[in-house]
């Protein structure tokens, strides 16, 4: 009863089933599977081997299971009864287009769950949410969501390990890109969130003035070229600005806490970034400090408000990962989660309310 | 005239949440997401009829009435 990890190895074959020995006979399966495992013949696999459960995952740039960060291999989290007592999943396709297949998979959840979405309990259900990483449609996605109903909804953007081609999100027996996931779950002992973020903020503030929202682009911040601005706020030179985005991206500061904007590249004077910003809103120059120690700490915060807390589920951010990476500290990482059944990947961007990046959403079940 | 949007984002926050102190917590970051920080909005704010507009669409979109 509880809580199961299970992992596969690159080149494993028979994954489905290896998978099954692992975890026995849950009733929710969650996975994340390196795309060297082929989306659509694993997910066929996987809702073979576990006939009687919901399953859905994605695919990953890395996984992160117990006590270690992961390359090329499956990770998977099994839940019983007793820890997720009623689950409905759906794919949502045709995302990058329209968010009609939200208000239409809600609909169709209201009559199954005989109440609608707007009236369930937020502190009993809680949402997962998996979107293909390329799609670019992860603001439009989490917006609807919140819109319509107050069931937090948390998750990850797949991953393809950094080729930037295609990532699948799957379910039930089918893989997707342009699609989400979105599996609804109720949890009868109750859960927590955890959103951890390695950086503070300067008393520096860039207030976009100008943008291609679409493009996720910040053309002018306070009405000056955006990578100008930029590079003034943090005292470097334009041509140095680049060198700077991962240690100083930008914050939306939602009670004292940022909701990071991460800038991906320069393009002409514009600065863009890995998700969507708006006109007017006063974002926070940040300064990084450790993942590792941070993440340590605000884990062990959680874990103590959340006693007897069975396993979590870690979306984080590539761009930690790939900092992670760069100072030899990926075991070390792996290591904050040694004494917690966990099971995560490496992500194209971090759903919690909205879209934020660099950053490390966490689901906690009790 | 002034205040009119602080009033109506009390009120989005307060259908919204009926009282529970987590989905005021939630209604508030959603409302900061979309570009509208309550802590901005007192009643001495000036009406502006763009923002108010724009207000009425988070309204509708989050299914409440003003």
């Amino acid at each position: 009863m509880g809580i199961k990890v299970a992992q596969v190895a690159d080149g494993t074959v028979d994954a489905g089933a290896k998978l099954a020995a692992q975890l026995g006979d849950p009733a929710v399966v969650v996975y994340f599977a390196s795309p060297k495992h082929d989306p659509e013949s694993l997910t066929a696999e996987i809702a073979r081997f576990f006939p009687t459960a919901a399953t859905f995952g994605c695919t990953t740039a890395g996984e992160l299971v117990t006590g270690a960060m992961t390359k090329g291999a499956i990770v998977a989290m099994g839940f019983d009864k007793d820890v997720v007592s009623r689950a409905v999943v759906a794919i949502v396709d045709g995302i990058k287009d329209s968010t009609d297949g939200i208000d239409r998979t809600f609909s169709e959840w209201d009559r199954r769950l005989g109440r609608p979405m707007l009236e369930l309990d937020p502190e009993r259900w809680v949402g997962l949410v998996l979107v293909d990483g390329l799609s670019g449609a992860e603001e439009r996605v989490m917006e609807r969501i919140g819109d319509l109903t107050n069931v937090v909804f948390i998750g990850g953007s797949a991953g393809d390990d950094v080729a930037f081609k295609q990532t699948f999100v799957a379910a039930d027996g089918r893989a997707a890109s342009n699609a989400a996931v979105l599996a609804l779950l109720e949890c009868p002992n109750g859960f927590d969130v955890l959103k951890t973020q390695s950086f503070h903020a300067t008393r520096q503030f860039l207030v976009p003035s100008k943008v291609d929202k679409a493009a996720r682009e910040i053309i002018e911040f306070n009405g000056k070229p955006a990578a100008i601005a930029y590079a003034e706020a943090l005292g470097v030179k334009p041509d140095q600005l680049a060198d700077q985005f991962m240690a100083h991206p930008l914050g939306l500061m939602v009670g004292g806490e940022p909701f990071v904007r991460s800038p991906q590249q320069i393009v002409g004077q514009s600065v863009r970034f890995y998700c969507g910003v708006d006109e007017g809103v006063k974002l926070a120059v940040l300064d990084s400090t450790g993942i590792v120690e941070d993440t340590a700490s605000a884990l062990k915060q959680a874990l103590d408000r959340n006693p007897g807390t069975k396993g979590l589920l870690n979306f984080n951010c590539i761009l930690r990962t790939l900092e992670l990476e760069a100072k030899g500290q990926t075991d070390a990482y792996g290591k904050v989660f040694a004494g917690i059944p966990t099971a995560g990947f490496s992500t194209y961007g971090e759903e919690y309310i909205g879209h934020i990046n660099q950053t490390a959403t966490m689901l906690l079940f009790r | 005239m002034a205040g009119q949007i602080k009033m109506m984002i009390d009120q989005i926050i307060e259908e919204r949440s009926k009282g529970n102190a987590l989905l005021v917590s939630t209604t508030q970051t959603k409302l900061i997401l979309k570009g509208f920080d309550p802590v901005k909005y007192d009643a001495s704010s000036p009406d502006d009829p763009a923002v108010i507009a724009r207000l009425r669409q988070v309204a509708a979109d989050l299914n409440v009435t003003l």
